[in-house]
């Protein structure tokens, strides 16, 4: 189907374009590029596949209806649609109390297999390299930093709680995170490298 | 900026930007860095390790029922705001996004415009059954009327089709086939509708290796006296270039 083809070819930030002019079938393409991603998020946050459906859902809605404030200087589609991805799974695991402590090592329980990305395959073999990338920089992490930044990030937990949790004091939480996120950032420089 | 100040929040930097802050933190921090370069650079270079936290993930497919409730809303919030703007069908509506993008849709006809911009397309075997039970699951929840179509078995010997009409509703038909040979090349199958003699393009669609596929009516039914489909080259036709080999009398 040609009209398809084409906007298959576009990068994100035209079918980002597209979106803001509310073409619906850009919309879908978004969804197709990042929806899996943003559903393996909010897996790996709240654990239970209903409730990432139900986040996913949310935050893919809530892409749509302020597609407006997308701004291509600001970062990538794909890192503005996983933050919204992520505002909303901290959202939801800070309003539904339960907040079940296994999610947060859920990790590799589950079963894992490769979400079908509508995405070139060079992409998508860029993306496996840099999730190695990613995941081998944490492991480099002392892991202390590495928790701090894991409970926070993935888990939703604020730095009092984890502080609680780990039995430290908060400045002590705040500084790792801190220490944690600086060297997190020299390895991936460094892996990139 | 004082300097005092900054002391109380440089170390928040970290906890800000994994959002483990409380909410009146937040706001403090948030109206600290409003005013204090130091802390805007810290956000911005340590932000790209926060970014780069969610790519670590595993990844997991999606249930497909989720693109179908999601595309649903999308497409019923299209059609409001299309009405709500007195326009039912209109070609070219998307000029302006043609012109922009310098010929991406050099291929794409006005009619075809717009028909692509307010098409549901379920395409596939496996998400053409559970996408339909999704869709019409999210529009009604009654129990939807279904109308067998009429197929051209000379054409396609195996085909069989039906239209499942929300219970009650005008709108958010959905045509469901099944056994219909894949197309060779670029063609596609088109769905129309005939009201009062004219006949209007809806949406066009693919199906499954297992010859299982669904498309939405984009029109609303009232006055429409069948539905059916045709097969088409890439981008679909404006008017039939066939007899349909598959209808639906209503
Ligand atoms: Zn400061």
């Amino acid at each position: 189907m040609g009209h398809i083809d084409d906007i298959e070819s576009l990068a994100d930030e035209e079918v980002m374009h597209l979106v803001q002019d509310g073409n619906p079938r850009a919309f879908e393409l978004l969804y197709e590029r990042h929806g899996g991603a943003g559903f393996s998020l909010a897996y790996r946050m709240v654990g239970d596949r209903v409730v990432a459906e139900d986040i996913s859902q949310e935050a893919f809605l809530s892409i749509w209806r302020s597609r407006h404030r997308y701004q291509p200087d600001r970062g990538s589609v794909r890192t503005w649609v996983l933050g919204i991805v992520h505002h909303r799974a901290i959202d939801a695991l800070r309003r539904n109390l339960v907040h079940d402590r296994r999610r947060s090592s859920a990790e590799g329980i589950e079963e894992r297999h490769e979400a079908p990305e509508r995405e070139r395959t060079d992409v998508v073999a860029a993306r496996r390299e840099d999730a190695q990338h990613v995941r081998s920089a944490l492991g480099d992490l002392p892991d202390e930093q590495c928790r701090v930044i894991e409970l926070a990030y993935f888990g939703g937990f604020s730095h009092s709680q984890i502080a609680e949790m780990l039995e430290m004091p908060i400045g002590t939480v705040k500084g790792r995170m801190r220490l944690g996120l600086e060297k997190l950032r020299t390895h991936l420089k460094e892996k990139v490298a | 900026m004082s300097v005092e100040r900054h002391q109380i929040h440089e170390e928040d930097v970290g906890a800000y930007l994994l959002r483990a802050l409380s909410d009146v933190e937040q706001r403090r921090f948030e109206a600290h860095l409003e005013n204090c370069v130091v802390c805007q650079d810290e956000v911005s270079r340590l932000r790209p390790a926060v970014n780069a936290l969610p790519r670590s993930v595993h990844p997991i497919a999606p249930p497909l029922s989720l693109k179908a409730k999601l595309m649903a809303e999308v497409e019923r919030d299209v059609r409001e705001r299309q009405e709500a703007a007195g326009v039912s069908r209109r070609p070219g509506a998307f000029a302006g996004v043609r012109r922009r993008l310098g010929g991406a849709f050099g291929s794409l006809r006005p009619t075809m415009a717009w028909v692509s911009a307010s098409v549901v397309l379920l395409v596939g075997a496996a998400s053409g059954a559970a996408g339909l039970y999704a869709l019409t699951e999210a529009t009604n929840e009654e129990t939807p009327r279904s109308v067998v179509a009429q197929v051209d078995k000379t054409r396609v010997p195996f085909g069989s089709g039906s239209l499942v009409v929300p219970d009650g509703d005008q709108e958010g038909a959905v045509l469901q086939v099944h056994g219909m040979p894949e197309l060779e090349g670029d063609s596609v199958y088109q769905l129309w509708v005939r009201r009062d003699g004219e006949v209007i393009p809806q949406s066009l669609f693919h199906v499954g290796e297992n010859g299982a596929g669904a498309a939405a009516v984009i029109e609303k039914l009232q006055d429409v006296d069948v539905v059916m489909v045709t097969r088409e080259s890439a981008g679909g036709a404006k008017a039939p270039s066939e007899k349909p080999v598959l209808s639906v009398k209503l």
